[in-house]
């Protein structure tokens, strides 16, 4: 978790040993929660804070949080990051399909009659005002925070 | 101590009734114990599709509420010596029976049969906890259509949240030209979303109207595909490992024809 936190705290990505020994403090205000399971049609989750799911989000399913949400497979629901406005929230999955993705009050669908496949991690997040996606590459010198 | 499966899907016209009729039938003509109970209170038809219509006299909801024995209430099959039917009420709802009536009627359907099978109603409400409430495991079935697999997904989280885990899928009505096409949703899409293992895979075909019709199971039919897939299935139920059957139309029919050269 720290190494996610991280993420959100620091402008740069630190290495994961830095992040637990450096300042334990800053990281604990942070509120995440863990869903060890696929989010089917149906099920929402809403939480203050990130949410991290170990599993797939499913056509149908619902995932709003005021702060980030990451996905640990397919995300093809509806996805709310930043709900409390915040507009630095991102959301990242292994495979981003969304149905429909907001961040803060911004609200994107996927371009229709366009099938999207997508096989590598992306991250959705605001760039000038806009939902930008972009390819996820974890090296140590990417810029989260401006 | 027999076992309690449910076949349910959310959607309704995808096959239970007809997958309840073809694995109860099927499973009593490899030589099981086997019970079906129509859970569709309001809407009975499993009698209509195993062609019992005429010999209905009690009703489940006359069984829960004590107006005559269970013994007196359930149906002999008309050719297979081991199939029973628990008919349902057709002048009644759903309300009729409460889910612990239910555990309680699976319980003793239990001591005397190795398989209950349980027609559940399309619907996620009181038919389909009733339906559920005393299953030990759950088919669900599904077409290659969006809304059938998005009601599938939703069925199987309210299943797992009924403690009924690792439902079983059956994929219904599949046409293989159209897969080959592009045109419907593949096997490979369908397990991409739903996540569950698959038990079998059920061909389109014209005979399955024409047996329900004749209310005889498809799975006697020994030349038809949907026959054979219901069989396969059964054998699966009881542990047997059986490969999937190629989609393929006519596969065999096709190689034939490419032995003694006319394609």
């Amino acid at each position: 978790m720290a190494f996610l936190k991280g993420i959100n705290n620091h402008g740069n990505l630190p290495y994961p040993g830095h992040a637990l020994a450096a300042d334990q403090d800053d990281l604990t205000d942070e509120n995440t929660i863990l869903i060890q399971r696929t989010l089917r049609s149906g099920q929402i989750v809403r939480y203050d804070g990130n949410i991290v799911v170990l599993g797939d989000v499913n056509p149908g399913a619902e995932i709003s949080a005021t702060g980030n949400i990451i996905v640990m497979g397919a995300l093809r629901g509806v996805v709310h990051a930043g709900a409390g406005g915040d507009e630095n929230a991102i959301v990242l999955a292994f495979r981003l399909q969304p149905t429909q993705l907001r961040i803060s009050n911004h609200i994107t669908r996927p371009p229709d009659n366009e099938a999207i496949e997508t096989d590598h991690p992306e991250m959705a997040r605001i760039r000038d005002g806009v939902v930008t996606i972009e390819v996820f590459q974890a090296t140590a010198e990417r810029q989260v925070r401006a | 101590m027999g076992e309690v499966i449910v076949v349910t899907s959310g959607k309704g016209g995808v096959g239970k009734t007809t997958t309840t009729a073809n694995i109860g039938a099927g499973l009593a003509s490899m030589g099981k114990k086997v019970v079906l109970v129509d859970a569709d209170i309001g809407l009975r038809n499993l009698d209509v599709v195993l062609g019992l219509e005429n010999r209905i006299v009690y009703d489940i909801v006359d069984v829960t509420s004590g107006n005559c024995r269970l013994r007196q209430a359930l149906i002999k099959d008309k050719r297979l010596e081991g199939l029973h039917l628990l008919p349902a009420a057709q002048t009644k709802d759903k309300t009729a029976v409460s889910p612990d009536q239910m555990r309680e009627l699976c319980t003793e359907l239990k001591k005397d049969f190795d398989y209950i099978i349980i027609d559940c109603p399309a619907g996620i409400e009181q038919g389909f906890r009733n339906a559920v409430a005393g299953a030990d495991k759950a088919i669900v079935v599904t077409t290659p259509e969006v809304s059938a697999v998005r009601d599938a997904d939703r069925i199987i989280g309210l299943l797992e949240a009924a403690e009924l885990r690792d439902p079983k899928l059956i994929i219904n009505r599949i046409r293989p030209k159209m897969v080959r096409q592009g045109d419907m949703m593949s096997i490979d899409d369908i397990i991409d979303i739903l996540a569950v293992d698959l038990i079998g895979i059920i061909p389109e075909d014209d005979m399955i109207v024409i047996t329900t019709n004749r209310g005889e199971p498809v799975v006697l039919d020994l030349g038809s595909r949907s026959g054979l897939a219901y069989r396969n299935i059964n054998r699966r139920i009881l542990g047997e490992d059986v490969p999937l059957m190629s989609i393929e139309e006519d596969g065999f029919f096709r190689r034939l024809r490419k032995i003694i050269g006319l394609s």
